[in-house]
């Protein structure tokens, strides 16, 4: 019974982690390119997520371990069923990821400008990509009778599904923007303070648009949850604004923590609002893959369970310090990356 | 092409990359965390320099292993979906166990590693690159034992058609897992070994400055090396018969290429497991066995030439004697050949079964529309940036030890260490 719950739990932490971490990393590529003036202004942008770059990334990869393990029969489907989605988000991340970690390796201004290049690419892809991911699975999916489905082009130009890609897309680039305000210094740091305040506003708009576009489209009879998903929706819009306003008022650290939940509402929503489904069919409402239907077997998660008890928290603490090593704020000086 | 033999071909490509880097990942860590530790006692600035020099190279390569694994670990419910419908329930927890018990670790303990340098106190960041050399070879266990599974399924039982854990015990201790795993664990180490003693003799070769640094690290390399060779020599022959045991179809393909087949012969098999599974095709290329042979010449011919390299330490008569600089230089890429072909004969030498006797390689294919495109993109991006890595790791390992970006100055001129600029 407990199991029922601790592998959801942990898989929406994961997930949300992911979200928050990585999401200030796409954000960043997002802005680093533009935001960094010279060559030497870029490279402190990116070493503000420096020491914590590998570690975010993790998150995913942790995620996707979860799923298989403890979700084997959501896992399959879900991935298979959003193919070239999942292949696209894929691929941006492998570039993105790359190129964040060898662009200083190389001398010459004009290799760094491709890879600053690629770096963006990298950021807006999988930022895009998991909101149009999370904006499919909260509308539904044309799930068949052995409750496998498969995507085509048709089924992402929906406009519900194409705001919460938008939607997505302004989180990050704002929670980036945040976070490069807090963690950086001097004029760099005003110039992304700036940049954040304009992405808030602009992802509150999208986020309302959501909110609208939900309630006009088939999505709303879709939505198992409603109300939970409602309400997560306007935490977002609530999260976004208070993020502006508190770095209208110079309190950056408090503006990250705002965009940090902001961050992570998506995965919220699609847990409050697809409950006790893990994928709804948009053709036949109410009906879908339960979360009992996609977990391991019992015996499986039990044994699973014991070293989760063990290293979930080991994995937290080694987090947590990191950035408390790591939580001077970056200099104008670049270091590695 | 169908689409089944586009999903596999993206697959290997992936697993192909993937193994290329990872390889050097796990030759080198252990030996930079050693360079580090001698640093650590004794503060000599020549093993700081080492340290740094080496795990330069590492984190570069360390790049292209992250990459093509994320993808890797994405395949399996991208292409092969069929495979965790039937055996989720036991072969996703190995993978899930990789990820939670290695891969979170690693990355955050390498993350902290590169940025702590000047920054943590010693012990610390030499506990760190520890950390990371365990953490990695842990994760090479756990998935070692995912891929045991798949070549030889223990530890379960099938009810209603899906596969289900009985004993977890059976998987972890699985034969064809751990033979394998210390088969490909002391062949990475032994590539680290010649990797490191084969970029020393290119300095030798140049006769650039640094005498006494790639000294110092050709004895290091080639001290690890030797060992690990004879190690994954004598596992290779150890996993010959847990072969002719589990997957007597693939040893039968090796007849005549290796002793201790037996009496097994590739038609009498065939016979047997048509008796057994029904009318079908159960044999695998014959050319596994080229790969096999690939696999051990080459193997043969890397022991031969570390063993005279070693002799040649003696008086240093190896600094003196140009062609066996030479011939080290030339062996830095054969233990990787060796272990692709080793890679094509566990794999493809698996055909036509994901799960050996159990299920089908073409009944675990996801049915998703043409793989071709995905297979392009991810190909094509896996080789544009595989080259431009290796161009950095070439480059890096010619400019030698005053060129090194990892904890030291910035190249850009400025003067401050990262300790001084990362602390506001
Ligand atoms: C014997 C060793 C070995 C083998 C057979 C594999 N890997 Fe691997 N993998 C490693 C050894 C390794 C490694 C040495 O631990 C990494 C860490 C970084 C690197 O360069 O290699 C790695 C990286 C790595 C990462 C990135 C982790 C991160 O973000 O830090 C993922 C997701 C995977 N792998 C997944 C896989 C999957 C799904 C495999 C299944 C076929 C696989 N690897 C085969
Ligand atoms: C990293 C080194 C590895 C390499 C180089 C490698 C190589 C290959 C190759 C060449 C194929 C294609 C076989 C064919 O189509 O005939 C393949 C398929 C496959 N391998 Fe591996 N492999 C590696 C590791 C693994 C591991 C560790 C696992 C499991 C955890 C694994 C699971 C699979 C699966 C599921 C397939 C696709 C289905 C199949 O063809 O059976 N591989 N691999
Ligand atoms: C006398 C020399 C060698 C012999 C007899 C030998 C034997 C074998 C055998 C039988 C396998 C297949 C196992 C299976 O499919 O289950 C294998 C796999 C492999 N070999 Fe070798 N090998 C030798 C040398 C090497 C060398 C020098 C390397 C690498 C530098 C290497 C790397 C590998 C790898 C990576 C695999 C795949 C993983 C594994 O099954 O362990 N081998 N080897």
């Amino acid at each position: 019974m407990t199991l029922e719950l601790v592998w959801p739990a942990l898989l929406g932490l994961l997930l949300a982690g992911y979200f928050v971490l990585a999401g200030l990393d796409y954000g960043v590529q997002m802005l680093a390119p533009t935001l960094g003036r010279d060559d030497g202004e870029r490279r402190s942008l990116l070493n503000a997520f420096g020491p914590f770059f590998l570690g975010n990334e993790v998150w995913l990869v942790a995620a996707a371990g979860v799923l298989f393990g403890a979700f084997p029969f959501l896992e399959g489907r879900l991935l298979s069923g959003m193919y070239f989605l999942f292949a696209a988000i894929l691929a941006g991340i492998v570039v993105g990821n790359a190129a964040v970690q060898v662009r200083s390796r190389h001398r010459s201004a004009s290799a760094r400008r491709i890879w600053d290049g690629l770096i963006f690419v990298g950021g807006l892809v999988p930022a895009a990509g998991w909101g149009l991911v999370t904006g499919r699975l909260l509308a539904g999916v044309p799930l068949d009778a052995r409750n496998a489905f498969s995507l085509g082009p048709a089924d992402l130009l929906d406009p519900f599904v194409l705001l919460c890609g938008a939607t997505t897309t302004a989180v990050f680039l704002a929670h980036g923007a945040s976070f490069l305000a807090w963690r950086t210094g001097g004029e760099p740091s005003a110039r992304a303070a700036r940049a954040a305040r304009r992405a808030l506003l602009v992802a509150a708009v999208a986020a309302a648009a959501v909110l609208v576009a939900g309630y006009l489209s088939p999505a709303r009879h879709t939505v198992v949850n409603s109300w939970p998903a409602l309400a997560t929706g306007a935490a977002l819009v609530i999260a976004l604004l208070a993020g502006a306003a508190l770095l209208g008022a110079g309190r950056g650290g408090r503006a990250f923590a705002a965009t940090s939940c902001a961050a992570a509402l998506p995965v919220v929503a699609l847990g409050a609002g697809l409950h006790p489904f893990v994928l709804v069919s948009s053709g036949a409402p109410g009906t879908g893959l339960r979360l009992t239907e996609a977990m391991a077997d019992a015996a499986t998660l039990r044994i699973l369970v014991g070293f989760a008890a063990v290293m979930v928290p080991l994995m937290l603490l080694a987090q947590a310090w990191n950035w408390w090593l790591f939580r001077h704020r970056a200099g104008r000086t670049p270091t590695y990356l | 092409m169908t689409d089944e033999t586009l999903a596999r071909l993206q697959f290997a490509t992936t697993a192909g990359f993937h193994w290329l880097f990872v390889m050097l990942t796990l030759g080198l860590a252990p030996l930079i965390a050693v360079t580090h530790t001698r640093h650590a006692l004794r503060g000599s600035p020549l093993t700081e320099r080492m340290t740094r020099f080496w795990g330069q190279i590492y984190v570069v390569n360390y790049v292209l292993g992250i990459v093509t694994g994320l993808v890797m670990e994405f395949q399996f419910g991208l292409a092969w979906s069929g495979l965790s419908e039937y055996a989720g329930n036991v072969f996703g927890a190995p993978l899930a166990l990789e990820t939670i018990v290695a891969f979170f670790a690693e990355s955050t303990f390498l993350g902290m590693w590169i940025f702590g340098w000047g920054r943590l106190p010693k012990a610390v960041h030499v506990t760190l690159i520890w950390l990371v050399t365990l953490t990695a070879y842990a994760s090479a266990y756990w998935i070692m034992v995912a891929n045991g599974f798949l070549q030889h399924p223990v530890g379960h039982e099938v009810r209603d058609g899906v596969a289900r854990l009985t004993d977890f015990g059976a998987m972890l201790t699985n034969p064809n897992a751990i033979n394998a795993l210390v088969h490909a664990a002391s062949a990475a180490l032994m590539t680290g070994g010649v990797f490191m003693a084969g970029v020393s003799s290119y300095h030798f070769l140049k006769r650039t400055a640094e005498r006494a640094f790639f000294r110092a690290s050709l004895r290091l390399g080639l001290f690890v090396a030797t060992p690990a060779a004879f190690v994954a020599l004598y596992y290779g022959f150890v996993q010959i018969p847990t072969l002719v045991e589990t997957q007597p179809m693939k040893a039968a393909t090796l007849r005549g290429h290796v002793d201790d087949i037996g009496s097994l012969r590739v038609e009498d098999v065939q016979a047997q497991l048509v008796q057994r599974f029904g009318a079908g095709d159960y044999r695998p290329p014959a050319w596994i066995a080229t790969a096999f042979d690939v696999m051990q010449d080459v193997g043969y011919l890397i022991l031969l030439l570390i063993i005279v390299a070693l002799i040649l330490l003696y008086r240093d008569w190896y600094l003196r004697f140009r062609p066996a600089a030479y011939l080290m230089l030339v062996a830095v890429p054969l233990p990787f050949v060796a272990a692709l072909g080793g890679w094509l004969l566990r794999e493809v030498g698996r055909q036509p079964w994901a799960v050996y006797g159990e299920l089908t390689t073409a009944a675990a294919r996801s049915h998703v529309g043409s793989m071709l495109a995905s297979l392009v993109l991810f190909g094509s991006v896996f080789l544009a940036l595989a080259i431009a890595d290796w161009a950095l790791i070439i480059r890096y390992a010619r400019r030698g030890p005053a060129d090194t970006d990892l904890g030291g100055s910035p190249p850009d001129g400025h003067a401050e260490r990262p300790a001084a600029s990362l602390a506001l």
